[in-house]
């Protein structure tokens, strides 16, 4: 006999179950691109990292995995495998500078850009950028004893080109290389003599 | 969706051509990096944004995530979803260069050579350029699943 609660169950299927459908139909294509792109994703991401990793690994040019990015404690450096910053190199105190300066013993050279040097730098100095190394080693050379003492100084702690510097004159032999790692601005600034 | 995209912005010419365009930078853009990982990594302490720990950690992965999204967009393999990847590179680089320019902070952005002598390009052009570039990539996210619905 139909009553009413007989009719129920199929109204209710009637009613909301083909719209529950629908609404899965319509969202179905938009989770399946949602994990396809996140798959890929994850595979590009996981590639990159292997790949990264590896080749830093067994690259000459590799990093640590991290650096030594605070001033506090010298030039920043990416620490990589061939890096130029040697901190036992560094001279940190301006004073102990002065000090090498007043002695009159030692070249100071300044391993920034010739238009730099010309604006000003340390009394005495002479100009080297460190870019320009393989045009004047010669000359240099043929100036220079290897036996002499030389601080290589640039514009700060964030400047590398006195550690470079001072790596390539002391693989050419000027093992009594030294870096004035606050460089001219701090000299300027202490009222040292410059010209 | 995709029936509502009009033929026009839908080309396969103008995909193809903006898949080359980006994938080609990407990849150019990603050698220097990947070889001097050192110098790419005191480029992004320039930008004065990052944290000083993350700093050799991005200057190692990010250049291999440029590789080989530009990589898979030149191919035609994943390149709805290397589209993605770009893009979020680039509204990060976005980012990045707008604040400096908002706080006047210079730096060099070691987009496509890590040398610094010799790069010219202005941080307004260097924003423009990724503009560009994020316009590209959204249209190629957006199209991108064109292909696999016909």
């Amino acid at each position: 006999m139909l009553t009413a609660k007989n009719f129920k169950m199929p109204l209710e299927v009637w009613n909301h179950q083909p719209a529950s459908h629908m609404e899965k139909d319509r969202r179905k294509p938009i989770m399946e691109r949602q994990n396809k792109i996140i798959k890929e994703v994850s595979i590009i991401t996981g590639l990159s990292i292997m790949a990264g990793f590896l080749i830093n690994y067994f690259s000459p040019n590799g990093i640590s995995y991290i650096g030594s990015w605070d001033t506090a404690s010298g030039v920043i450096t990416a620490k990589a495998k061939n890096d130029a910053v040697v901190r036992e190199r560094e001279i940190m105190d301006v004073k102990t500078v002065k000090q090498i300066f007043d002695t009159g013993k030692a070249v100071f050279i300044d391993a920034r850009p010739c238009k730099e040097y010309e604006n000003g730098h340390i009394k005495g100095a002479i100009s080297f950028p460190a870019a320009q190394f393989d045009e004047r080693i010669e000359i240099f050379l043929s100036n220079y004893p290897p036996s002499i003492s030389i601080v290589t100084y640039c514009s700060g702690r964030e400047c590398r080109d006195s550690h470079e510097l001072a790596q390539m004159l002391i693989d050419s032999g000027f093992s009594e290389t030294r870096v004035f790692i606050d460089g001219y601005p701090t000299w300027k600034k202490e009222g040292y003599p410059i010209e | 969706m995709n029936k509502r995209i009009p033929a026009l912005v839908w080309n396969r010419k103008l995909q193809l051509s903006f898949r080359l365009v980006l994938g080609i930078a990407f990849i150019y853009a990603s050698i220097h990096k990947i070889i001097y990982p050192g110098k790419f990594a005191q480029i992004i302490y320039g930008y004065g944004l990052f944290p000083c720990e993350l700093i050799n950690i991005t200057a190692i992965l990010l250049p291999f995530l440029e590789f080989f999204s530009g990589l898979f967009l030149v191919i035609g393999i994943y390149k709805e979803s290397a589209a993605l990847i770009i893009n979020i590179m680039l509204a990060v680089f976005i980012s990045a260069i707008s604040i400096n320019l908002i706080r006047g902070h210079e730096f060099d952005c070691g987009c496509f050579s890590v040398e610094i002598t010799g790069y010219d390009l202005s941080s307004v052009h260097l924003l423009l350029r990724d503009i560009v570039f994020l316009l590209m990539g959204v249209h190629l996210f957006i199209t991108g699943s064109k292909d696999d619905d016909n």
